[in-house]
């Protein structure tokens, strides 16, 4: 029991790292151009497949298939912020007409051009690392550290460089920004370059433990939607402690429960968190 | 300041030319309705177009309760989780407890009102993209549940044979509503009725506190509208419809599946919705047919078919923010445009 515990925490880490990533792109959009983007979890599919042709098809080096797919989409990412979201920022129904569109273009491309059959990234590192009784396997912890890396890397950005402390500024008051001379249409594209590099990241991570799917990303999204509301919407510090708590609990629930039944009280917990502090447990205003 | 009066005359004559309209329109909309009540009959020789005629009637029952939820700036993203319960609820209640349509048809609508009233009080208070959230995460909740309660809901697979509507006779006449054409009849007067309460909303004092509630609570509350009260009951009446629409959606398949109630079927009603342009009546009933039958007259496109879906959002999206309901309007002022501007130079 008590090993199947700390088995769950494990696999809990190793998925919680995953959701921050895509949740850092979602929280960094919202809290940048007010927009909560539904077709985050295309970009993150579509993050997978680069890694997966450029690594499967092109035999390139995981790592580097990794670092071209973050740069490609970071781009997409800049584009999409340029032609589409700059139009926009902070209206609501736009917003979701825009991104459902994208959702449904980029899934229908998928599946044009990638089909609809699973498609499995090879296992980097195969193997598995005994530690005291546990059965780590390496390809996760591997994956743990990549992500771990990742999202250092972005807290680093964030709160040191000068377009991190422009972010900031953004977020409170982005009139104000802008007439301390910052330019808010250039952040808004770093930014959202940004959030879909990690999310083409994240994809292909999970790309390599699990299997691809065209409309893998509509999972990744609720979970990245999950996450921010659990740290509170636009709350860099809260996206990276709740996905923690949930990667725990998908760790750990299932040991207990089914799997519906723990996603049950997963949401419920998501709607109560809403109700009571919507702005999310760790957030500001 | 020659403007201002050039466009306070032009407003004057756009309200004019749309009371003038609406004089007109009385006898179009009879008209219409008409033509929508011979529509069935004309295309009953080919079955597939009867049913996509009844799920245009269905979405747009859906939409317009929609609508109707967020007028008050409400964005729900759960609608179909309420359709669910409606469906689920009259399907269950005509085979478990064997009760007919005529009274498995309204208790379908009251089960989604009494689930919508039983969470609209805490609901109502969260705002803005975080009511869309929570209504998103609360119809995910619902959906699980029904593919959790397999007793009832018979599971992921679903509830199959759920039984035709039946028969109903009266005069010495029986007519068999479990055929298409007889059922298309029925949902399309259940739509025209539901349409027709909408509208009575519309025209009425609440259809101009609906709005300004959305506009600014904290002023509508100071001139002494109860804010809680109308976003409490806007829900509850919305869900009554949707729930209704559920139901006509399970009679109408004959079988049900919690994926047909999930996160993107209800993204959808908000989409048909403000794609045919929410702040006007007719807005989501264009919206609801249009995004309905283009993306079916479409299927020859096979894979590329969704593709149709997005060009229509995105037209919306770039050229038409007031939805496809402003496109009359936006052609007429295009076309009267240039004979002004040479009035104006004269």
């Amino acid at each position: 029991m008590l090993h199947g515990l700390y088995q769950g925490i494990f696999n809990g880490l190793a998925s919680g790292l995953i959701y921050i990533l895509v949740a850092l792109g979602l929280t960094l959009l919202f809290s940048i151009l007010g927009i909560l983007n539904f077709a985050h979890g295309e970009i993150y599919m579509l993050g997978a497949y680069v890694v997966y042709y450029a690594c499967v098809g092109a035999h390139i080096n995981f790592f580097w298939s990794l670092l071209m797919s973050a740069f490609a989409l970071g781009i997409f990412g800049i584009l999409l912020e340029r032609f589409v979201f700059r139009q926009i920022r902070g209206d609501m129904e736009p917003a979701v007409l825009a991104c459902i569109g994208l959702t449904v273009l980029l899934q229908t491309v998928a599946v044009i051009a990638f089909g609809t059959y699973l498609k499995y990234i090879p296992s980097i590192f195969p193997g598995i690392l005994k530690l005291g009784g546990l059965r780590l396997s390496k390809d996760r912890l591997l994956v743990m550290g990549i992500a771990l890396v990742f999202t250092s890397a972005l807290l680093f950005v964030i709160s040191k460089t000068k377009i991190g402390k422009a972010m900031l500024a953004i977020s409170h008051d982005a009139e104000a920004a802008a007439l301390q001379g910052i330019n808010v249409n250039r952040i808004s594209g770093i930014t959202m370059g940004i959030g879909c590099a990690l999310a083409a990241v994240a994809g292909g991570l999970m790309g390599s433990l699990l299997q691809l799917a065209p409309y893998m990303g509509t999972f990744a999204m609720t979970k990245g939607i999950a996450v921010i509301i659990l740290g509170g919407i636009g709350s860099v510090p809260g996206a990276v402690i709740g996905g923690f708590i949930l990667g725990l609990v998908d760790g750990l629930a299932p040991l207990f429960t089914s799997g519906t039944i723990s996603a049950i009280i997963g949401f419920s917990v998501i709607v109560l968190i809403l109700l009571i502090k919507p702005k999310g447990l760790l957030g500001h205003d | 300041m020659t403007r201002s009066v050039v466009s306070g005359r032009k407003h004057l004559r756009e309200e004019a030319h749309g009371g003038s309209a609406s004089f007109g329109g009385n006898l179009g909309l009879a008209v219409l309705i008409v033509i929508v009540f011979l529509l069935p009959w004309v295309l009953r020789s080919r079955d597939y177009y009867v049913i996509v005629l009844i799920l245009c009637a269905i979405n747009v029952m859906l939409a317009g309760s929609f609508r109707l939820i967020a007028s008050v700036g409400q964005m729900s993203m759960g609608t179909m989780a309420f359709a669910g319960i409606g469906g689920y609820t009259s399907a269950i209640l005509m085979m478990k407890l064997s009760l007919p349509f005529w009274a498995a048809f309204p208790l379908a609508g009251l089960a989604s009102t009494a689930v919508a009233a039983a969470v609209a009080f805490p609901f109502v208070r969260v705002m803005g993209i975080y009511f869309a959230m929570l209504t998103l995460f609360f119809g995910e909740i619902v959906r699980l549940i029904m593919s959790e309660w397999g007793s009832m809901t018979g599971g992921s697979t679903g509830l199959l044979n759920i039984p035709s509507i039946g028969i109903l006779s009266f005069a010495g006449m029986s007519i068999d509503f479990g055929h298409l054409l007889p059922y298309s009849y029925f949902v399309l007067v259940i739509m025209f009725l539901t349409l027709a309460i909408f509208y009575r909303i519309d025209r009425s004092r609440l259809g101009t506190m609906l709005p300004a509630i959305e506009r600014d609570e904290g002023v509508s509350a100071s001139v002494g509208i109860n804010v809680i009260k109308y976003k409490v009951t806007t829900f509850c009446l919305g869900s009554f419809f949707i729930g209704l629409a559920g139901s006509l959606y399970a009679h109408h398949l004959r079988v049900l599946n919690p994926d047909t109630f999930g996160l993107f079927p209800s993204i959808y009603i908000l989409i048909y919705t403000v794609t045919g342009g929410r702040k006007r009546f007719p807005g989501p009933i264009i919206g609801a047919v249009v995004l309905t039958v283009v993306p079916e007259a479409s299927r020859v496109l096979k894979e590329y078919q969704p593709l149709i879906f997005v060009v229509v959002l995105f037209l919306v999206l770039f050229f038409m923010r007031d939805g496809l309901v402003s496109l009359p309007g936006k052609i007429a002022a295009r076309i009267r445009t240039p004979r002004e501007g040479r009035a104006a130079n004269a």
